[in-house]
């Protein structure tokens, strides 16, 4: 699979282009200060299903890294990364971002056969080791997400670029 | 304004308060005021039986506490519960709310708890907000 975060507006057509431009600016220069250039390999986790995917970006000027937060770029890097997964993966497109105690970063709708679905999406970055432990308490997280069709948590690390994408599996709706 | 419209502009006003409360600026209570703006417009145009509809009217009243405009959360939040197609989970959850809300003021102000009662802490500071502080005096 080949993600590409220089389409992440054309994936996700309601993200606000300044948004996504910033977005994509953290997640270039996550992976640049852990020594990565455009076009890496990424250890891809999509429910359970381990492949190898290539993750493309626009150049970042890592010259002006010292201008952002440390972990801000962590997390709307980690944001880029798994919007653009999960629209290639499930051609999910996002809604809307949801205020933190919804237990979810973003409503994507899953417009696919039948009905149409809306989604919570908790997302999560790693800088420095491996993303598994922090993917079970993302899904915990997102699991108590109400009013949603599907719950889905997504984490993704930055110093062997590795991206997870799995489902919380609980299918109640909250009303 | 359509549903799309409001939509992109809500995640770019929450995206934005966020990251001015991370950083601890004092604007970020008039980011969540806008938020709040935005999630009640949402809540006009998606009924309160759309999922969406309930996260726009949640969204309204948590934006509102954020802001610290607690006589506009109490008013969405009664407003929202009094509607006719109004879910209980919806009803329940906006009670939980505010019921949180008033929690966490009683454990941030400990002190001042034991003397008066939330309604006059919020009366108190509706009048600082609106008057300023020597507005109080008068």
């Amino acid at each position: 699979m080949d993600i590409d975060l220089a389409q992440l507006r054309e994936m996700h057509t309601r993200l606000p282009a300044d948004l996504a431009l910033v977005m994509v600016g953290r997640a270039a220069l996550a992976l640049e200060r852990n020594n990565h250039a455009s076009g890496v390999g990424v250890s891809l986790n999509l429910e359970g299903v381990v492949s190898i995917g290539l993750l493309s970006w626009p150049g970042a000027e890592l010259s002006k890294i010292d201008q952002h937060d440390h972990n801000r770029i962590t997390e709307d890097g980690a944001e880029a990364v798994a919007l653009a997964l999960a629209h290639r993966h499930r051609a999910w497109r996002v809604v809307r971002r949801m205020q933190r105690e919804e237990c979810a970063d973003w409503l994507l709708e899953d417009a696919g056969e039948g009905r149409r679905q809306v989604v919570a999406l908790e997302v999560s970055g790693v800088d420095r080791g491996s993303i598994v432990a922090r993917l079970a308490e993302k899904l915990a997280q997102v699991a108590k997400s109400t009013d949603v069709d599907q719950r889905w948590a997504s984490v993704v690390g930055f110093e062997e670029p590795a991206a997870a994408l799995h489902s919380a599996k609980r299918k109640k709706r909250g009303n | 304004m359509e549903t799309d419209t409001l939509n992109s502009l809500v995640s770019g006003a929450i995206w934005r308060a966020e990251q001015l409360e991370a950083h601890g600026i004092g604007s970020a209570s008039q980011a969540w005021s806008e938020v709040s703006s935005l999630e009640e417009e949402l809540a006009k145009m998606l009924p309160a039986p759309e999922s969406e509809g309930r996260i726009a009217r949640r969204g309204a009243v948590r934006a509102a506490l954020k802001a610290g405009d607690y006589a506009r959360a109490h008013a969405l939040a009664e407003s929202y519960a009094a509607e006719g197609a109004a879910p209980e989970s919806l009803k329940a959850g906006l009670h939980k709310i505010l019921e949180e809300d008033a929690r966490a003021m009683k454990r941030r102000f400990r002190y001042a708890a034991k003397h008066h009662s939330l309604r006059e802490a919020r009366d108190l500071a509706r009048r600082f907000r609106e008057a300023g502080a020597f507005g109080l005096a008068a």
